[in-house]
This record gives C-alpha cells, sequence and structure tokens, in this order.
C-alpha cells in the first residue's frame, strides 16, 4: 500500500494507517489503523502478547515498521530528526535500570535533553520549568530525595514531570498504572487528563480504560478490532471473543459508561462460539 | 524535616569541594618535595613562586631535579589519573555497567600484545632497536585501537549495538590478546619478560616535558569533547529506550564515548604502561562521597591527585629502588574502596 500524504490527516494529533511490524518471522503487527484528534486520551487495551507495547514503540520511533505510515499533525514521523522528535513526543516506559543514582529533581531535568545544544547550561529558566512540573505532579517536596527510594505511585509521577518538561504535543505511556493501587492509578490518569494534550496509554484494566481514556482502540494478535469511545469498544461480544472470559456490561452510575462485571468459573467457549485460539 | 535534612547536604557538598580545591594546589607541591635527592616542601615553594615571576636559575641542581626530573612526572602522573578516571566513568555511565573501565574492552591487553611484539621484535632487528624510543608506545598505541577495532566488528559494524555484546566481545577480545601476550612472552628471553612486565605495571619513570604533551593533550580534548556531551551521557543512565525517547542517537554516543576512551586509554598505556584499578575505581569513590551527580571535573581531578601520591610512594616507599605504579594502585584504590563501603552500609 503506497504511503500517503500526511497532509491528508493533518486535523488530527495522530494517524495510522495499515501498520505492520515483524520482529524476525514473526508478523507482531498486522495492518493496524488509528485516528486521534489532539488533546484527547487513546487507552489501547488487549490480551498480552496483542502487540500494545510494539505499536507504542512504533509511534516513538523506537522500532521502525515494516510496512504502513504514522503521521503526527500531519507530518511524517520518519522525517522528524530524533531530536526535534523528542520536543514533539514524551514517553513514559515502565522501569528504569537499576543503580539508578539520581535524585528526583535530577531526573525530571533529564526532560530538558532535547531542548538543549551542547554548550548551553541550565538556566533559571529550566530550573523554574523543573520546579513548576514537580509542583503539577505533587513532588515538589520530594526535589532532593533519591528517585530509588521513591513510592512506585511517586516514580510514576516523577516520570510524568519529567516527560511535562519535554513540553511534548503528545505524550506515550506505556501501562502507566501497573503496579500502582487504585488511588494512584485513578491519580495518575487524572493528572494525565489535566495536562490538556495528546495521550496515549496502554493499559489492562478496563473498567479504568472506560472511566478515564476518551477513545479506546482495542488490540488481539496484532490487529486493531474495534476503534471509538469506550461505549463502542467495550460491549460482551467483543471482550469476551478477544479475552476469552465471560462479562456483563452495565453503564456506570456517576459517569454512564461501560462497566464490565466479570463471571467466574465460566469459559469464554460457553458464551460465545467464535472465541479466539489461545496464544 | 527537610531543610534540616538538606542543609547539611550541601554544606558537605561545598566542604567536599573545598577539601578537593585545597589538595590540588597544595599537592604537585608537596610531591615535588619527594624523591632520593632531599628537598624540603618551602625550597619547592619559593623554587615556583620564583618561576611564576620568570626568575629561573638560582636553585642550582635542586632546580633542575624538580623542575627537569620530578614535574614532568607529576603532570604525566595527574594526566593518567585523570585520564583514566574519566574514562571510567564515561564508560561506566554509558553502559550502564559498574564494572565498566577501559580494560574491560581490551584495550590494555591490546596494548600490551603490541608492546610485547615490539620488545620481542627488538631482540631480532638492528631497525626495530634504534626506533625503540617510538616503537613502543607507537606498538601499544596500535594494539589498542586494533582491540577497539575487533570490539567494533565483532558488534556487526551497526550503530544501534546491544551494551551486552559490545561488553562480551571486549571480555573475549581481552583474554585471546592476554594468551597471545603470554605466548610470546614464552618463547621470549628473561630480559624481554622483565622489561615487559615493569612496563606492563606501570611507570612514570620514563617522564620528560618532551613527551608529557601528547597524553595531556588528549585527555584535556578528550574530557572537553565529553563534557560537552554531558547531558547526553547522564541520560543514558536512565536505559537505551528512554534516552532514544529524550533524542538521543544512543548507538552513535556509545560508540563515540567508547572511541574517545580508547584514545585516552591508548596514549596513556602507550606512555606509562598499564595502570589498572583508577579507572574502576576512582568514579565509585566519587560517586559514593557525591551521589547523583555525573561529576567529571571532579572525578578527573581526584583520580589525577591520587595518581601523584601513588607516583610519590611509588618513588619513596623502598630506598633503593622504585615501585611499579599499578601495584600500589591495586593495593590503595582497592584497600580505600573496602573502607567506604564498611563506612556506608
Amino acid at each position: 500500500m503506497p504511503a500517503q500524504d500526511c497532509q491528508h490527516h493533518s486535523d488530527n494529533a495522530l494517524n495510522v494507517t495499515d501498520l505492520h511490524w515483524h520482529a524476525g518471522e514473526r508478523t507482531i503487527l498486522k495492518g493496524v489503523n488509528l485516528q486521534l484528534a489532539a488533546g484527547k486520551m487513546l487507552g489501547i487495551i488487549g490480551p498480552n502478547g496483542a502487540g500494545k507495547s510494539s505499536l507504542l514503540r512504533c509511534l516513538y520511533r523506537y522500532l521502525t515498521p515494516s510496512q504502513g505510515q504514522i503521521c503526527l499533525f500531519g507530518k511524517d514521523i520518519s522525517h522528524y530528526p530524533l531530536k526535534a522528535f523528542a520536543r514533539e513526543v514524551a514517553v513514559v516506559l515502565q522501569d528504569t535500570p537499576q543503580h539508578f543514582d539520581m535524585t528526583t529533581e535530577q531526573l525530571v531535568m533529564l526532560g530538558l535533553t532535547p531542548h538543549k545544544s551542547a554548550l548551553s547550561l541550565t538556566s533559571q529558566a529550566d530550573h523554574f520549568a523543573v520546579a513548576q512540573a514537580l509542583e503539577k505532579v505533587g513532588l515538589s517536596h520530594l526535589a532532593k530525595q533519591a528517585y530509588e527510594y521513591l513510592s512506585g505511585g511517586e516514580k510514576q509521577r516523577a516520570l510524568i514531570a519529567r516527560a511535562i518538561v519535554q513540553q511534548p504535543k503528545l505524550l506515550i505511556l506505556d501501562e502507566p498504572t501497573n503496579h500502582l493501587d487504585i488511588r494512584y492509578q485513578i491519580q495518575i490518569l487524572e493528572l494525565l487528563h489535566s495536562l490538556g494534550i495528546t495521550v496515549v496509554i496502554s493499559i489492562h484494566d478496563l473498567n479504568l480504560a472506560s472511566a478515564m481514556c476518551d477513545q479506546l482502540l482495542l488490540l488481539n494478535q496484532g490487529q486493531g478490532i474495534a476503534q471509538g469511545m469506550p461505549s463502542q469498544v467495550l460491549t460482551e461480544q467483543l471482550i469476551g471473543d478477544v479475552f476469552e472470559v465471560c462479562c456483563a456490561v452495565a453503564p456506570h452510575p456517576q459517569h454512564q459508561r461501560p462497566q464490565i462485571t466479570y463471571y467466574y468459573g465460566y469459559q469464554a467457549s460457553e458464551t460465545h462460539a467464535g472465541g479466539n485460539d489461545a496464544s | 524535616m527537610q531543610v534540616k535534612r538538606t542543609l547539611p547536604k550541601q554544606l558537605y557538598f561545598g566542604l567536599m569541594v573545598m577539601a578537593i580545591m585545597l589538595a590540588s594546589t597544595l599537592t604537585p607541591m608537596l610531591a615535588a618535595s619527594f624523591g632520593a635527592a632531599d628537598i624540603s616542601f618551602s625550597q619547592v615553594y619559593q623554587m615556583i613562586l620564583a618561576q611564576l615571576r620568570g626568575d629561573t636559575g638560582h636553585f642550582g641542581v635542586t632546580e633542575r631535579i624538580v623542575m627537569e626530573l620530578r614535574m614532568p612526572r607529576i603532570v604525566l602522573a595527574f594526566a593518567a589519573g585523570a585520564g583514566l578516571a574519566v574514562a571510567g566513568a564515561v564508560l561506566q555511565t554509558v553502559t550502564r555497567n559498574p564494572l565498566a573501565d577501559p580494560y574491560l574492552f581490551g584495550i590494555s591487553s591490546g596494548a600490551s600484545l603490541g608492546a610485547v611484539v615490539v620488545i620481542t621484535l627488538q631482540g631480532q632487528s638492528e631497525l626495530a632497536a634504534q626506533l625503540s624510543w617510538l616503537s613502543l608506545p607507537l606498538g601499544a598505541f596500535i594494539g589498542a585501537v586494533l582491540s577497539v577495532l575487533l570490539v567494533m566488528a565483532f558488534c556487526g559494524g551497526r550503530l544501534s549495538i546491544q551494551v551486552e555484546r559490545m561488553l562480551l566481545s571486549g571480555v573475549a577480545i581481552s583474554f585471546m590478546f592476554g594468551a597471545m601476550t603470554s605466548l610470546l612472552l614464552y618463547f621470549s628471553g628473561p630480559q624481554a619478560a622483565a622489561s615487559v612486565l615493569f612496563w606492563s605495571l606501570g611507570s612514570f619513570a620514563k617522564a620528560t616535558w618532551a613527551d608529557v604533551g601528547l597524553p595531556v593533550l588528549t585527555v584535556v580534548g578528550a574530557t572537553l569533547i565529553i563534557l560537552l556531551f554531558k547531558r547526553q551521557v547522564m541520560a543514558m543512565k536512565a536505559g537505551d529506550e528512554t534516552a532514544h525517547t529524550l533524542g538521543i542517537a544512543v548507538g552513535r554516543l556509545r560508540v563515540g564515548m567508547l572511541l574517545l576512551c580508547s584514545l585516552i586509554t591508548a596514549v596513556l598505556v602507550a606512555n606509562c604502561g598499564g595502570i589498572g584499578f583508577v579507572g574502576l575505581m576512582v568514579p565509585h569513590i566519587v560517586r559514593m562521597l557525591m551521589p547523583g551527580r555525573f561529576a567529571l571535573l571532579t572525578i578527573a581531578l581526584v583520580g589525577g591527585l591520587f595518581m601523584i601520591w601513588v607516583d610519590v610512594i611509588a618513588r619513596s616507599l623502598l630506598s633503593y629502588q622504585e615501585l611499579p605504579i599499578g601495584i600500589i594502585t591495586a593495593v590503595i584504590g582497592s584497600g580505600f574502596f573496602l573502607f567506604i563501603l564498611a563506612s556506608k552500609r
């Protein structure tokens, strides 16, 4: 399929067309499409091995797609120089390496990297931006603490502060709510909403995704099964087919978005005939 | 509570910087007063003041000993210590391996092989013997460069090199060159073996103003270039993938830093022989004293000062002969390191 001109999609923040990616012989992504308007939050959901992380990695250019096109604000992302791309897109990954001997403030300071040339020093304005980002995520009091000794939720917020300092137009997060208790899960997602920029996250908790995301993309075995509002994607039929569980979907009493209740002791095949093969 | 906790920390940091500054000014003069000839600190002090005024020649032989024998040695020792410490700190950061130092990448074994080849050839060829002043450092340099090129070749020539692959090929090449060196030594005469042994343990004894220039320029130049990339090197701590998302060409930066560190090490090994341990331990010691920073200049200063004192011990511990540097760096360095490790627990 010939690459289309990104100009056609310039009204969208993000536009992915027919994305394929191979890991050696295996095809991980098989023709994924997605569209996302500016300022919206997209949740990528799907079972383990569905290709969520691979899709995100293509979006932040850590992987090069074998086919297809990714447009960011009307420009093909492969046309950006690496540093310029880092000024548009910030990424929060799941874990940092061991022996990470920085303070919270120093970690947040790393967000300045794509904005600085080799000879430029850290200015008063930079320090101010770092302090502001720390305040936004509520970590000002831990600025001088070793990052290693922060709690899981604090670490995640510190990483988001680093991304804020990067001043991106698009923020990508790989399972930002992993390993967090429910209070932090909600806190992190509300924080992301409050930033007012375009956000793409991968997320496992379907109820949380339903409550917090504007759009959902359901992936299964490298293919986009459905994209749309939570009420369009989270149906009993689709959840049963893709996750092979039995569930009931009803509107949430507060926000009317889909709320999923799972049934235990049932195989999905007992309720839905068309279940996918286990992979 | 936070204020209480951070204030002493800054005070501690300030004191540490002042201590290093004081040590940097006093060390060269103190170090110059040690040695076979009995020269006092105040004599050296007077002499340096006179030199600074452009007023030379008042102190006779003493002045010649200090200015022509001891000072080049001190400068070379400082350059060697600073360079090796910087190289170690950079490699530990960009490979995220606390055990990384220039020697892990086969640089020193390559240099040793080069030197041994030269020494072995000297026993057999007239021409090589005449060029010996040039060919030992040159041989060491060629060997070091060869080992780095081999490491790069085994990484597949791609720039998106995995760090594990780089470290493993470095270790393998190090062992391979080590075996070749041993083989050559095994078949060479006792004279050659002894001179290789002394050289491979490191020495500043042959330092003159004429040959201090290249190591100093290399260390200063490479350190300045590394400082330009300080932000990027620092960001590598967060992992390759995160560094990539911060706009850093991870593979290219790592290879560039490896080449710079190799250059420093090759020039230093060629001039002063193999001096282990400094590159590995000085960055750790500075990190323990000042956690969380990539204090490259402090690391360079501490490494340089440490090496000057090691050299002082090397030439004054035994009255009848000099000790090889490498032995002393290992003994003092490991002792000090274990002491800090124990006291930090």
